[in-house]
């Protein structure tokens, strides 16, 4: 692979700033089960790559299948992207880098048979399935993946990396009269098929808190303090901070990039926010970022004050900071765009009951079905959800939707708890099309005041 | 590609091909100015095969060889579904004879051309106001599929698409304004005015935010939101959740469940649809089904193997999610039947609502028991028969299934939402909104 995609980059290096040629290979194996029948079984091979030119700071892509004509494609590429360029290209200097990364598994799932596979998911479907008559179906996806990246570019870059990615989501769906309710658990690694193979609790806790969600009251709407767990907790630093970090937002619009100025206040001084895509073998890991930069630890948070943010090479040039690691592409029908890895909240020193303790009436919101954010509004689901009374967990409630403003929120953070996890479930990240990208997300229990919860 | 199925069909019982090859290319303007040009073409091959009376399917980019494709499908069929159908034998139409759904204008359409569009759509909202931040796409594109299978069954056609999207930001404090919109067609006849003369109107609506207090009021959903309302109904007329007893529709049809101002039919024929064909994705002619009439459920819609367990007969609702997937039932175009009053009347009959335009987390949660709760990104309040201002910090919550029953009024003009979603303004008595004191 090395030499065709060097020697396309030779014969065209002096019609365009800066080419880049990324190629991918991959097999994927699903298997989903529904209710108690098989209902896919598939295994897919997908080769493909692509072409991105920098002309006169225009960008110019193609993608494709079929790994042939890549001079041509080259071509095209600068044909298009001379349309654009206007102005100087400018992107952040990076030394380059020539790396072969192998990975090594635990368990290496393409040498698991299909019919193993199938059994062992067959065996977690049955498992919701059993675990009780009010259980009406289930969802039981697995899916193994084992991509190797190609890349190359103008600079005299070459990276190989080796990408395993697995995970297994179960559903369990519960009904009594017209009431229907679901609740999911999720998993996802990049270490091997050893954890696949111990996850029964998942699929347990699944039923378990779908047949509970059948008891449940609506919440009633309103303004609520509530606690985040370290899946919740997660997930909104991810939706609603993370995103507004990242540069490819703020460099070219003055107005974003005021608001969200380095060294102005965010939270109070328990707050610190961090994305590492160099944290060895999370699912947004990866030794070099898809344009061949090295990741590395990023404070976005420290203190409460803003630190920091997400770059692309060519956002870091333009903003005139250091590249961060964090040009991702789904895939190889994809450009990279400035995307998280791994993000957190750090721990603070409150524990949990403490946390607990000085609410009269709030929400423990749980797990998490969804989130969206456009710019300051987020909104995210929970999967599930407790009234909080008298520092107590009381009673369980259904559609717990919480809502609000990034900046006023973050700012009403008033408990960090101590007990920060790191999630890696099998979901992963939307922007611009390109999902689910693999990420994963952590936090301690989080206190917040002042949230907006929908209801009827 | 019919040897290689006759080939294949040595180790199998019978067997499909679906090819699909895809150009994409979108120009993206980003800040007002343009930004990047992609080209993407992309293929696939998907193999469905009946192996000892079980399903297996593989799938790839093309590169594979053939034999290994085949391999894995049977591979998979060891532990497939039972088939309870077989590849039809013949692949023709009977209803309407010629759905269009290609325009030679859309491939000949140049880069250029497609730049001039876009440049033209940010002068004319630079025209209205030149402070706000302006991200446009155009984009076309351009499928051909092919489809046989060992029975005989086979047919091809080719498919164009052309859209124009906007999203619109303004930034004042910490106050964001986002307004998204986009028109898209199978034919190269989208005017940009359609698109500019939406988002200035809104723009125009939404330049006062207003306060409103939480409680029970009425609500028009725009074409644009109403997916709020109907992605439940979308979800619990799919054979398969029917068939599976999720959906709880299941037991409800042929009975008075909504208003009878709510008629909904899924139609794959109309010329230029974003979700029209002459066949679905396993060669079942594509047709108006109607779904809901005069708020009674007529039909849920089905694929081939879930109607075959079903014991029906398929609705030509056999859809796949990429080439990379098996067919199971979608929903081809959805049109909801026009009603009697216009969006102004609406407007004019509200003494205190709000409107609703975009939503955040649309799709998100348990959506299949009809449940929704959404934070309102993008609203207008209405007071005394006009439109007052902009809403910010409220979130509407319901239950779809219960809401249309109580539906005020339907618009009298539908308009097309991701070019398969043909949608009227809709008018409900009452919804619960919650807002930030």
């Amino acid at each position: 692979m090395r030499e065709i995609l060097e020697k396309v980059l030779k014969n065209k290096k002096n019609n365009a700033d800066y080419i880049e040629i990324r190629a991918e290979k991959k097999e994927v194996t699903t298997i989903h089960f529904q209710g108690k029948k098989l209902e896919k079984i598939n295994c897919s091979q997908q080769t493909g790559g692509n072409i991105r030119v920098l002309v006169k700071g225009g960008w110019g892509f193609v993608s494709f299948n079929q790994l042939n004509d890549l001079e041509e494609k080259v071509r095209e590429a600068i044909e298009v992207a001379s349309l654009i360029g206007k102005e100087e290209s400018k992107l952040a200097v990076i030394s380059p880098v020539v790396e072969i990364i192998k990975r090594e598994l635990d368990k290496d799932f393409r040498q698991v048979s299909l019919r193993e596979k199938k059994d062992l998911m067959e065996n977690y479907n049955s498992i919701i399935m059993k675990s009780n008559p009010l259980i009406q179906s289930s969802n039981v996806i697995y899916t193994d993946r084992f991509s190797t990246t190609y890349f190359a570019n103008s600079e005299g870059s070459y990276i190989e990396q080796e990408k395993p990615f697995l995970s297994a989501r179960f559903t369990a769906i519960a009904r009594e009269g017209d009431n229907v309710q679901l609740a999911s658990e999720s998993v996802g690694t990049t270490k091997g098929f050893k954890r696949m193979e111990k996850i029964s609790t998942k699929a347990q806790k699944a039923a378990f808190r779908a047949v509970n969600l059948l008891k449940a009251q609506p919440v009633e709407g309103g303004e609520y303090t509530v606690i985040l767990d370290q899946t919740l907790g997660g997930v909104f630093i991810h939706e609603a901070f993370g995103h507004l970090s990242e540069a490819d937002f703020l460099y070219e619009d003055e107005r974003m990039s005021g608001l969200m100025k380095i060294g102005k206040k965010f939270g109070s001084p328990k707050l610190n926010i961090i994305d590492d895509g160099s944290i060895p073998d999370l699912l947004g890991s990866a030794k070099y970022d898809d344009e061949g930069v090295r990741t590395k630890k990023n404070y976005l948070i420290k203190d409460g004050i803003l630190a920091g943010r997400l770059h692309s090479r060519e956002t870091a040039a333009k903003m005139g900071e250091e590249p961060t690691g964090n040009a991702r592409a789904l895939n190889y029908r994809f450009k990279p765009i400035v995307r998280m890895t791994n993000t957190y909240i750090e721990n603070g020193d409150t524990s949990f009951k403490d946390l607990l303790s000085g609410i009269k009436k709030g929400i423990y919101a749980k797990d998490c079905y969804g989130g969206m954010t456009t710019f300051e509004m987020f909104t995210f689901s929970a999967g599930e959800g407790f009234m909080i009374r008298d520092g107590e967990i009381a009673e369980p409630v259904k559609d717990v939707v919480l809502s609000g403003n990034l900046f006023t929120t973050l700012l009403n953070i008033e408990g960090v708890g101590n007990d920060l996890k790191m999630i890696e479930s099998g979901g992963g990240c939307g922007k611009a099309g390109q999902s689910p990208l693999p990420v994963s997300f952590g936090s301690p229990h989080l206190m917040i005041k002042k949230v907006i919860v929908g209801g009827r | 590609m019919e040897k290689l199925l006759q080939q294949a069909c040595k180790k199998v019982d019978s067997a499909e091909l679906f090819n699909v090859k895809i150009k994409t290319i979108p120009v993206n303007f980003e800040v007002n100015r343009l930004k990047s040009i992609d080209i993407s073409e992309s293929e696939g091959k998907a193999l469905r095969v009946i192996n000892k009376g079980r399903i297996g399917f593989s799938s790839s980019t093309g590169s594979e060889g053939f034999d290994s494709m085949v391999e894995k499908a049977v591979a998979t069929s060891e532990f497939g579904s039972t088939a309870s159908f077989d590849f039809l034998g013949e692949t023709k139409r009977s209803g309407k004879e010629k759905i269009n759904v290609y325009d030679k204008k859309v491939v000949d359409k140049s880069i250029k051309e497609m730049v001039k569009v876009g440049e033209d759509i940010i002068e004319r909202m630079k025209d209205f106001n030149r402070k706000l931040r302006y991200d446009v796409t155009i984009v076309k594109n351009c499928n051909e599929i092919e489809y046989f299978n060992s029975r005989g069954g086979n047919f091809s056609y080719s498919k164009t698409a052309i859209a124009y999207s906007i999203m619109v930001q303004q930034i004042e404090n910490q106050d964001m304004l986002m307004i998204y919109s986009s028109i898209e067609s199978g034919k190269d006849n989208l005017e940009l005015e359609e698109l500019t003369s939406e988002v200035i109107e809104n723009l125009e609506w939404g330049e006062k935010i207003v306060h409103v207090e939480s409680g029970k009021m009425p609500v028009i959903f725009t074409p644009k939101a109403a997916l709020i309302l109907i992605l439940p109904i979308i979800s619990g007329l799919n054979g398969k959740m029917v068939l599976k007893k999720i959906s709880p529709l299941a037991v409800q049809r042929n009975k008075k469940l909504w208003s009878d101002l709510l008629t909904l039919y899924s139609d794959g024929t109309i010329d230029f649809a974003a979700g029209s064909a002459p066949f679905d994705d396993e060669g079942v002619e594509m047709k108006r089904v109607p779904l809901v009439e005069k708020g009674e459920i007529k039909n849920f819609y089905y694929d081939l193997q879930t109607a075959g367990i079903a014991k029906v007969e398929s609705t030509g609702n056999g859809l796949r999610a990429s080439s990379q997937s098996e067919p199971t039932p979608g929903i081809s175009n959805l049109v909801i039947k026009e009603g009697r009053v216009s969006f102004s009347e609406m407007i004019e009959d509200i003494k205190e609502g709000i409107i609703i335009d975009q939503v955040l987390g649309l799709g998100q949660g348990n959506i299949i028991s009809g449940a929704f709760s959404n934070n309102v990104q993008l609203g207008y309040k209405i007071e005394k028969g006009k439109i007052v201002g902009r809403v910010k910090n409220v979130m509407i919550a319901g239950n779809a299934i219960e809401e249309l029953k109580n539906i005020a009024a339907l618009g009298y003009k539908a308009k097309w939402i991701s070019g398969k979603y043909k949608f009227p303004h809709i008018y409900l008595k009452s919804l619960s909104v919650s807002a930030k004191k």
